[in-house]
């Protein structure tokens, strides 16, 4: 059943973390970037680490949710990681004929493995603790500002919560245009792309056919409900700062300054 | 008392426009209504598919303004822009789709998408829509994702939105079009209490003739006009001009509308079962003196296991999802024999949907053997594809898979997978449309530019071009107004009686399957409960009714009779056979 697919993978717990406004994990998340950018050596990473972990713990989320999304891109780190090794220029280690190892090389390379890596597992941990209601919420009150420039921030938010409605049903209206094709005798599982670009046409008219009529119906229900944009609305779950909230904020301001003099020092 | 909604000479016309914006046609869809509605009223519009009354309901809250005449919402013009968002406010609507007006991912922040438009404090919503969810009786849903729930469940998380917005009145687009029954006896159960309690006035729009039985004024439309007016009594007395309208009266009306024909001293107008029944029992009609019939059980033709086309042998269907695991089907024999008419019918969830999709071999028994024409479908070199051309399958709103840019080329889909080539394509795909009536000049009509019931026929041709030898049709009257079902039906009957082919209806209608079928398997919590022809199905009413599933309102009144001392055969199952019944036992 595909009904209960939502974008990203949130996990239920009642942690400090999930508690937290989605507006600060928004911008721990950018900070962390930040600093695992602006780190480069071992004991800025050793620093970054125990923050990390410390986290990880408070937000009661196993670990193993964390690594999955590392599953699918261990490839590229694979790829990256001996371009890295093999194609850095500096003092070699190790040489057979044109192919050499650098010391540079295996710093640069492991300096990438672990930035992606934490990378993967810091986004992850704001998607594991956030819905993506309350990220679509977050993300409309904290980047409102960007109205002035004329950005519609309302709009897109709308457009992203009711992306995240109908993305279960779409996909199950997938299935279903697919087994009435099937039924009429069409194969979805041909070889070549040619073939397989054609069998989609009978899936892909329809569903797009549907999208369009619910969207046609979705917004007639919304406007006899009133809506009119953004202008004059007030919400039902208005987003307030909390204590937790200002002391979250001190500490990842606290955590980047101490990352940046950790880098200045050493 | 002033009226809550007045229209005065409205008229709304469709431009049909050709690609450089010239006007090419003008399609008047509501044509000269004068409509009064009383606050607190109780209002049914009825009209078949085409009769202009959804284009009406969009005029009441202001989705549409007049091209002329007038409409006012308590007092205020809806064609003046600043009046726009009052009115919507003071009349809501509730659409036909249940999941394409459900906005948000959560059921109480849909509740107060409402309230949150038209700027509403926020205490001041989570108090509206507490009161709103409780009114419908959803507030222990206010958690829930829409895609949990049922479609009336669906439908009155919609209701409660409109509520949120503490309207005057509710217009009800055909709310109930895409519901089972007993999501639609709790739409209109919804409809009536908030009617009834809190004098919300409600305005349904409708083709189900038992949905307006209780309401204090219906209006007919037919052309855009409003041809009808009166109390339901009023209405249903007149069954032959509803007739003309291409609408039908609820069974109980129809019977009682053939006694009085017959003879019997029986008032035009009856609307309820209970008031035929004192009807019928209190002026002393009926005698309980006639004969009893003895039940004359029809002798089961005996069939052998060779003349079966479809064996489910034992079967069985587990869903897996994560870790739980859901049985669908458990343990499930039946043999479906060449010829056969069969009905089966089962409650939303029952496991009736999964059981036809594993005779085609759509879904994989986990347990257990399925054989088409004696061979197992589950072996390895047995050809799938084949098999689904032999054994055609109709889904529901059949309508949504069309998608070649011609009727001809969409029904050609099917005969071109089997291979055939283009000549035998165009052949088959001429044959399946003549046998569905299409109309000769639209088979190069782009499918999307259909009616709604010429699409459904179009799809149903794009899998009898494959000259299937078993049809399998899952609910292929829903959403059609009663004329439209009344059509398909005949359709469907036609091509079992004609050709001889085996059709399998799937559908939680009892009535309509009465009349069409010769056996019915009904399907309970993934097995089969009843296997038999429909008048043995239909003594069990006790039994079908704790299922979810209600028999035609005649076999009821018959039992009752019967319940009374009266020696009818509580067997019927159809108007015709309750007449002949209650004839036989009369004293005239």
């Amino acid at each position: 059943m595909l009904k209960d697919i939502t974008l990203g993978q949130y996990y239920t717990a009642d942690s400090a973390i999930h508690r937290l406004d989605p507006r600060v994990k928004l911008v721990a998340t950018l900070f962390f970037i930040i600093a695992i950018f602006v780190a480069n050596d071992p004991i800025g990473f050793a620093f970054i680490t125990v923050c990390l972990a410390a986290v990880i713990i408070m937000s009661k989320v196993p670990v193993s949710y964390m690594v999955r999304g590392l599953r699918s891109i261990i490839i590229l780190l694979l790829i990256c990681g001996l371009f890295n090794i093999f194609l850095t220029p500096g003092d070699p280690i190790v040489k057979w004929g044109r192919v050499q190892i650098t010391m540079q090389g295996v710093r640069a390379a492991v300096l990438m493995l672990v930035r992606m890596i934490y990378l993967i597992i810091g986004t992850s941990i704001m998607t594991l603790t956030t819905t993506p209601n309350q990220l679509t919420d977050g993300l409309e009150t904290g980047l409102r500002w960007l109205n002035y420039i004329h950005v519609p921030v309302h709009e897109i938010a709308m457009m992203m919560s009711i992306a995240l409605r109908f993305i279960p049903i779409l996909s199950d209206e997938t299935d279903k245009i697919m087994k009435a094709q099937m039924a009429r005798g069409a194969e979805f599982d041909g070889k070549g792309i040619v073939k397989k670009a054609k069998a989609m046409v009978p899936l892909l008219v329809p569903l797009f056919v549907s999208a369009f009529r619910r969207a046609n119906d979705l917004a007639l229900a919304m406007e006899a409900r009133c809506y009119h944009g953004g202008e004059g609305r007030t919400s039902m779950k208005p987003l307030h700062y909390l204590k937790r909230d200002v002391l979250a904020y001190l500490f990842i301001f606290a955590f980047l300054a101490a990352v940046i003099v950790l880098h200045i020092l050493f | 008392m002033e009226s809550i909604i007045k229209t005065r000479d409205l008229v709304y016309e469709y431009y049909r426009r050709d690609e450089d914006g010239n006007v090419t046609s003008i399609d008047t869809a509501v044509d000269n209504v004068n409509l009064d509605v009383e606050p607190g009223q109780f209002i049914s519009i009825l009209g078949h598919n085409g009769s202009g009354k959804s284009t009406l309901a969009k005029h009441i809250n202001a989705l549409l303004v007049p091209t002329e005449g007038t409409v006012f919402v308590d007092g205020k013009d809806t064609s003046l822009p600043e009046n726009e968002l009052p009115v919507r406010e003071e009349a809501g609507m509730v659409f036909q789709n249940p999941d394409n007006q459900i906005i948000a991912s959560v059921v109480e922040e849909d509740v107060g998408f409402g309230p949150e438009n038209i700027g509403v404090p926020t205490d001041e919503i989570w108090a509206r829509v507490e009161r709103a969810l409780k009114g419908v009786g959803m507030w222990e849903y206010r958690k829930n994702s829409p895609n949990r729930l049922s479609g009336g469940q669906k439908q009155r998380v919609a209701i409660a939105g409109v509520m949120a917005m503490e309207p005057k009145c509710i217009v009800l687009d055909e709310p109930t079009a895409m519901l089972d029954p007993d999501g639609r006896a709790e739409v209109i159960a919804t409809a009536r209490e908030l009617n009834k309690k809190k004098g919300v006035t409600i305005i349904l729009i409708t083709h189900y003739m038992e949905e307006v039985v209780f309401s204090d004024r219906v209006f007919v439309m037919d052309h855009g006009k409003i041809v009808m007016n009166g109390t339901p009594r009023e209405i249903f007395s007149q069954v032959d001009t509803l007739h003309s309208y291409h609408l039908t009266v609820p069974q109980v009306t129809e019977l009682a509308h053939e006694l009085k024909k017959a003879g019997l001293p029986i008032p035009e107008g009856v609307l309820t079962r209970d008031e035929l029944f004192d009807i019928l029992t209190a002026n002393d009609i009926m005698s309980k003196d006639a004969l009893a019939v003895s039940v004359r059980l029809k002798e089961k033709p005996q069939r052998s296991v060779d003349d079966a086309v479809l064996i489910l042998d034992h079967v069985a269907v587990t869903y897996k999802d994560g870790g739980t695991e859901t049985p669908a089907l458990k343990d499930v024999s039946l043999q479906i024999y060449k010829g056969d008419f069969i009905g089966i019918i089962g409650h939303t969830g029952s496991g009736k949907s999964t059981m036809i999709q594993t005779l085609n071999g759509l879904i994989q028994p986990t347990e257990g053997h399925i054989y088409f024409e004696g061979k197992d479908i589950g072996d390895d070199d047995f050809d799938k594809k084949h098999l689904r051309t032999q054994v055609g399958m109709v889904f529901q709103y059949p309508e949504h898979q069309l998608f070649e840019t011609t009727v001809v080329e969409d029904v050609k889909f099917g005969p071109r997978n089997e291979g055939l080539d283009d000549k035998e394509c165009e052949l088959r795909a001429f044959e399946a449309l003549k046998r569905v009536h299409f109309p000769d000049d639209a088979y190069e009509a782009s499918p999307f530019e259909l009616s709604g019931g010429q699409k459904r026929r179009a799809a149903i041709a794009g899998v009898i071009a494959m000259r299937p030898r078993v049809i399998i049709l899952d609910e292929p009257t829903a959403g059609l107004d009663p004329a439209g079902r009344d059509e398909i039906l005949g359709l469907i009957k036609e091509m079992h009686d004609h050709s001889g082919e085996t059709v399998i209806l799937v559908s939680h209608s009892m009535e309509d399957v009465a009349e069409y079928v010769d056996r019915i398997v009904v399907v309970d919590k993934g097995t089969i409960a009843y296997d038999d022809t429909p008048r043995e199905v239909f003594t069990h009413v006790k039994e079908l009714e704790a299922m979810g599933l209600a028999v035609p309102s005649v076999t009821y009144l018959l039992h009752d009779l019967h319940n009374a001392g009266y020696p009818v055969d509580d067997h019927a199952t159809t108007v015709e056979e309750a007449e002949k019944e209650i004839l036989r036992c009369s004293r005239t």
